[in-house]
């Protein structure tokens, strides 16, 4: 049907943050080894904890095997052809934005992230992290005021080592997973945030990853703690150049809340995704969990998730507090070749622990979108609640949708619920919409926003309109 | 994931004995039963580290007396009614001895055996699961019949083991808008182990109506698989009961080849003690307009573990398909556990595909309703928990549905 | 409100059309001018809803043959939403649901793009609440139906009155409404004609698709034409509609067979 074709054709746009930002950078030699993992340790000046932490997280992953088990489709990758530590030639950090030189800012400026005082946002403090190293953080004084600490990862090694050494992989331990066991070896900068006791944190922050070099695999490690009663909006962003190669991204997210404690992550990823043959694009294989381990704390993510070649990635939320909330809404759109398998854990410990998951899954192209989720409840969790519902789009009869949610409980007094749908854009509804003026382009974003309108609903004001415009960028283009 | 150092030897010595053990083939079956004693030869035995074995324990296996059962003390027809054939199957002997067949009713030709055998279960993908090769290297007798085009025929199957292996091996064939409603009943009486073993292949417009109820033991397993090819237009309506058993696995494994027909799929699983019961069921679309209907469900009291996996293939070709899978959970002991996962795989975009699960307790709301009516709370509690079986219940054919004391059903938390 | 020197705003030549392999317009003549309400009445199957859709643009149904110009321009050449934005408007019978898409949200950017159209300036989301708000009251719809989904667990009649209420919101010159009667009680077909006769001006027109006369004992034609086997059989004033009551749909097939048998 020339519709569904149409359809098809919205949601393959070019790709608008494929440039390269031509600057020297200092790179170590490819591969990895005991050698390296000291190296990029001494470049960065660590205490002893932390190389210790690393070596640990090498060993292990040495043992380790990379799991198959999602069915992602790509060829093996070699870790020893990657570069595993890339920074942009400037003399450390810098003290103030004036100092860094200018075509870095000009990258965001043209991602749409400025970070200088005049264009900065007003209510959004943002650490901006180019090639695995971050370059600056807005807002740093304002929100010390505060007591809130928001500086990159590497800074907090120097600064506040004790805050470090006590919660760094203590939500995904070192030898966790493959992938989480390779970026505790070697990563290489990302954010972290302290909220403390009591504290609202008094602006959105913001955390936005630019991968400039081909042959670098990204590392993040990113730490956010929220002590009793705190509570933080965070988001992150992503964005990367078109290369004919695939780059290995393999971050870590840590969430600690405490009592009473609220934190709430957002993410809207648009790495590279490939071109529409899936020549390049990001592997972006991510570990993100939080902790909820105060009573009545809660975790809250949100993604959406468009880009990456392939998606391998499941936020969870351990919910051990007595009372804790864990919250996932998720929109994961794939075109093309690109592969996404993404879910969520939820894992409840603590009596009457309560989770809600919202998943929306638009395939498009010969694209695979898989939701992959698993409840579980432990016998101790008394009064537990959750409710899950995945729904799928299809877009074109070569795209596949898949959903896998595993449930397990052991608590009688738990109530566990899950609902999944498919559906798509009929013929009839996109008529209906024409019908009353509204154009076929306008009227599929439309549709689509509306399917995904449970999660836009949860993300940060700010970002919201972000998020919506991502989507339609798109899905804008011409009626075929 | 925790690595578990697994020896491999005295995991698989029982299967070995047993393997050395069996009378050397013979009969019909002789070549199929080599080739499953050559594939559990070098299988391994499933284990947790298998994603479809993740949550199954089979160590009960190897402390089960696995010696081909006696046979039953009477074989063959049980008694004849109007338009029902009932026929004993102890695996042994041959259930038609002295049976005249109903019109209809032809048993396949050794030539039409060897062509038949085994092709539905290739069809669904599950020749080489190991329960079927375990049936292939001990059956040593196949029921085949073939019900001819517009006959309709009420069969009744009855086996009861009394203790060691009992392998029951069918293939059924339904030409054009034939009928068949066939009530199945397994009863262990002893310790040991039932394998089933069925094919059915279901022409343009046939019907069957499966109802199985198996009643077993805490020292007693049942491995079975039900593979059920479908032409278009054909309606299968297969309904299981599983109850009382230490280890149960239930695969319904279905294909509509050209789609356009209808399934309809009913499950009940109870567990109790330190039961397992594990329902991995499997429909494939080949075809577009397929239409599916399924509900699962599973009781878990005492320390008792259900495990449901209902895969659900939608391809490209599929287009129209509806499907609509439900798996509903009661969990009624805090040292009982449920795990439940539906897999829906879906590349084609005009389908109606739903599914859903829920886990919990009895509602407490409907619990407090009964008893605003003067109802006391283990009456409520067992009208509520006999309801909830009885949403499967009422779809086995009527004899069936008798094979199921539900009063007697230890649905209490043991 | 006949008037012989009233402008034409809808004229049907010759019109064929066809779903799938299946032609059925076969050669429909009409012309509409400001001011008429038209009815089109014929048995199921008889080519008058798919008479509307082709009229709208709906992509299932291929033009054949024919011309149907509005205002003089090719109607037939426009995309839907271009037919709408200037002023052709359709009332469905089946209404579709489309859960996610907020109905107030769908109400003003349809509502914005007509005023585009029209050179008028788009409403902000205040300008435009004020502006449904009071649009409401002719289909007396509860303003609770702005917050929900298009459609989406509406009864028959709620779909119907929204319908309607599209209508007040478009302000359209030609309004095609197809069986706008089905599945309305007794209430709601009065409050959905009433709407239908508050909106009818000098300058616009209507066209209903009915099968039934009780629509029009609410909203009084001026013609009435009757369809079968993919034409116009015959028309007249409203009392066609009576004598149809009366007489129902059997003579139609006596003439189909007797012009079966002229053109044999």
């Amino acid at each position: 049907m020339s519709n569904a074709q149409a359809v098809g054709d919205l949601v393959s746009q070019p790709y608008k943050y494929g440039f390269v930002t031509d600057i020297e950078t200092e790179k170590i030699a490819k591969g990895l080894s005991e050698d390296v993992v000291r190296l990029i340790s001494s470049k960065k000046d660590e205490p002893s904890f932390l190389l210790d932490f690393r070596l640990r997280a090498y060993r292990q992953w040495l043992q380790m095997e990379e799991p198959d088990w999602a069915r992602l489709g790509y060829p093996p990758i070699d870790y020893q052809d990657i570069i595993y530590y890339a920074a942009p030639k400037q003399q450390d950090k810098k003290a103030s934005l004036d100092e860094v030189d200018p075509k870095l800012l000009e990258t965001f400026d043209k991602l749409g992230i400025p970070l200088s005082e005049q264009k900065r946002l007003s209510n959004v403090a943002v650490d901006a992290v180019f090639d695995s190293v971050s370059i600056a953080t807005t807002y740093k004084e304002k929100l010390a005021e505060h007591g809130v600490i928001f500086c990159s990862i590497s800074e907090a090694v120097k600064e506040h080592p004790e805050l470090i050494e006590r919660y760094l992989g203590t939500v995904v331990p070192t030898q966790d997973n493959y992938f989480a066991a390779l970026n505790s070896a070697v990563f290489s900068d990302g954010s972290f945030v302290f909220i403390p006791k009591g504290v609202e944190c008094p602006m959105e922050l913001s955390t936005y990853f630019r991968i400039n070099s081909g042959d670098t695999g990204q590392f993040e490690r990113t730490l956010i703690v929220a002590e009793e009663g705190a509570s933080v909006s965070y988001l992150e962003g992503c964005t990367a150049p078109m290369f004919d190669t695939n780059q290995l991204h393999a971050a870590v997210v840590e969430l600690v809340a405490l009592d009473d404690a609220s934190i709430k992550y957002s993410t809207v990823q648009n790495w590279y995704a490939g071109d529409e043959n899936g020549v390049g694009g990001i592997y972006n294989f991510v570990t993100k969990r939080g902790q909820c381990r105060g009573d009545r704390s809660k975790i809250s993510w949100t993604q959406v998730e468009t880009g990456s070649s392939i998606t391998w990635k499941y936020p969870s939320c351990v919910l051990q507090g007595a009372d804790s909330v864990g919250e996932f809404y998720s929109v994961a759109l794939t075109n093309n070749c690109q592969q996404a398998d993404t879910g969520t854990k939820m894992i409840h410990v603590g009596p009457r622990s309560r989770s809600t998951i919202v998943s929306k899954g638009i395939s498009a192209g010969r694209s695979a979108n898989s939701y992959r989720g698993l409840v579980q409840i432990g016998p101790k969790a008394v009064g537990a609640k959750n409710y899950s519902q995945c729904d799928s789009m299809l877009i074109g009869d070569q795209a596949a949708a898949n959903t896998y949610p595993y449930i397990r409980s052991q608590q009688p007094q738990a109530a566990v619920e899950h609902e999944a749908s498919t559906c798509r854009i009929s013929e009839d509804q996109l008529f209906y919409l024409q019908s009353r003026g509204i154009g076929f382009e306008e009227a599929v974003s439309m549709m689509v926003s509306g399917f995904c309108r449970d999660v836009f609903n949860q993300l940060p004001m700010e970002f919201a309109a972000e998020a919506d415009k991502l989507l339609a960028l798109k899905l804008e283009g011409s009626v075929g | 994931m925790t690595a578990s150092l697994s020896a491999p030897t005295s995991r698989t010595a029982w299967l070995e004995r047993w393997l050395s053990q069996l009378p050397a083939p013979s009969g019909p079956l002789a070549a199929v039963q080599e080739r499953g004693r050559e594939a559990l030869a070098q299988q391994p035995v499933p284990s947790s580290r298998q994603e479809e074995w993740r949550f199954t324990d089979l160590s009960l296996l190897q402390d089960l007396p696995l010696a081909q059962a006696a046979a039953a003390p009477s074989g063959g027809a049980m008694s004849s009614e109007a338009g029902v054939l009932r026929l004993q199957l102890d695996g042994r002997t041959d259930p038609l001895a002295g049976v005249e067949l109903p019109a209809g009713l032809q048993v396949l030709s050794d030539s039409e055996l060897a062509q038949g055998l085994g092709h539905t279960l290739a069809a669904t993908g599950c020749e080489h699961h190991w329960p079927v090769e375990l049936n292939h290297a001990s059956a040593g007798r196949v029921l085949a019949l073939r019900l001819a085009s517009r006959s309709k025929l009420k069969l009744e199957l009855h086996s009861t083991a009394q203790s060691g292996l009992l392998p029951l091996r069918l293939l059924l064939i339904l030409e054009e808008k034939a009928e068949l409603e066939l009530c199945q009943k397994i009863v262990a009486q002893g310790s040991g182990l039932i394998s089933l073993v069925l094919e059915a292949h279901l022409a343009r417009s046939a019907r069957l109506q499966h109802g199985l109820v198996a009643s077993g033991q805490a020292d007693a397993a049942l491995l079975a698989h039900l593979a059920i090819e479908q032409e278009p237009e054909s309606h299968l309506a297969l309904s299981s009961v599983t109850v009382g058993w230490g280890l149960a696995r239930l695969e319904p494994r279905l294909v509509q080849v050209d789609g356009q027909a209808s399934s309809t799929l009913r499950g009940l699983q109870l567990v109790g003690g330190r039961q397992i019961a594990d329902t991995h069921s499997h429909v494939s679309f080949a075809g577009p307009e397929g239409q599916l209907d399924q509900l699962h469900k599973a009781v878990a009291a005492g320390h008792g573990r259900s495990v449901f996996n209902g895969a659900v293939q939608v391809p490209r070709a599929a287009q129209r398909t509806n499907a609509a899978q439900l798996s509903r959970n009661l969990l009624l002991s805090d040292r009982a556990r449920i795990d439940t996962k539906p897999e829906l795989e879906i590349v084609a975009d005009d389908v109606k595909c739903a599914h859903g699960a829920t886990v919990s307790s009895l509602q407490t709301d409907e619990l407090f309703y009964l008893q605003s009516r003067g109802i006391d709370s283990d009456q409520a509690a067992g009208l509520l928990k006999r309801a909830f079986c009885e949403e499967v219940l009422r779809d086995l054919p009527p004899a069936a549905r008798a094979w199921c004391p539900i009063e007697q059903w230890q649905l209490e938390d043991a | 409100m006949i008037r012989p020197d009233a402008p034409v705003l809808l004229e049907i030549r010759d019109l064929h059309a066809r779903v799938e392999a299946k032609e059925i317009l076969k050669g429909v003549n009409l012309t509409i001018r400001a001011g008429e309400v038209h009815a089109v009445m014929g048995r199921n199957g008889s080519g008058k809803s798919t008479l509307s859709k082709v009229l709208a643009g709906h992509p299932a149904y291929t033009v054949t043959g024919g011309t149907v110009h509005y205002r003089g321009e090719n109607l037939l050449e426009l995309d839907p939403e271009q037919r709408a934005r200037i002023g052709v408007f359709l009332g469905f019978q089946y209404p579709v649901e489309i859960p996610g898409v907020s109905n107030l949200e769908f109400l003003r950017v349809a509502t914005n793009a007509r005023r585009a159209q029209k050179g008028e300036e788009e409403l902000d989301t205040f300008a435009f609440e004020d502006l449904v708000r009071d649009r409401l009251k002719v289909v007396q719809m509860d303003p609770a139906f702005l917050d929900r989904s298009v459609n989406e667990g509406f009864s028959g009649g709620e779909k119907k009155r929204n319908e309607i209420l599209q209508m007040a919101l478009l302000d359209p010159l030609v309004a095609i409404l197809d069986e706008t009667d089905s599945g309305l009680d007794i209430d709601a077909l009065r409050i959905v004609a009433g709407g239908v006769n508050q909106l009818a001006t000098p300058d616009n027109a209507t066209l209903l698709i009915t099968h039934y006369q009780r629509l029009l004992d609410a909203i009084t034609p001026d013609y009435v034409h009757v369809m079968a086997a993919g034409r116009i059989l015959r028309t007249g004033g409203k009392e066609l509609a009576l004598e149809l009551e009366e007489r129902g749909y059997d003579w139609v097939d006596q003439e189909l067979a007797a012009l079966a048998g002229e053109v044999a």
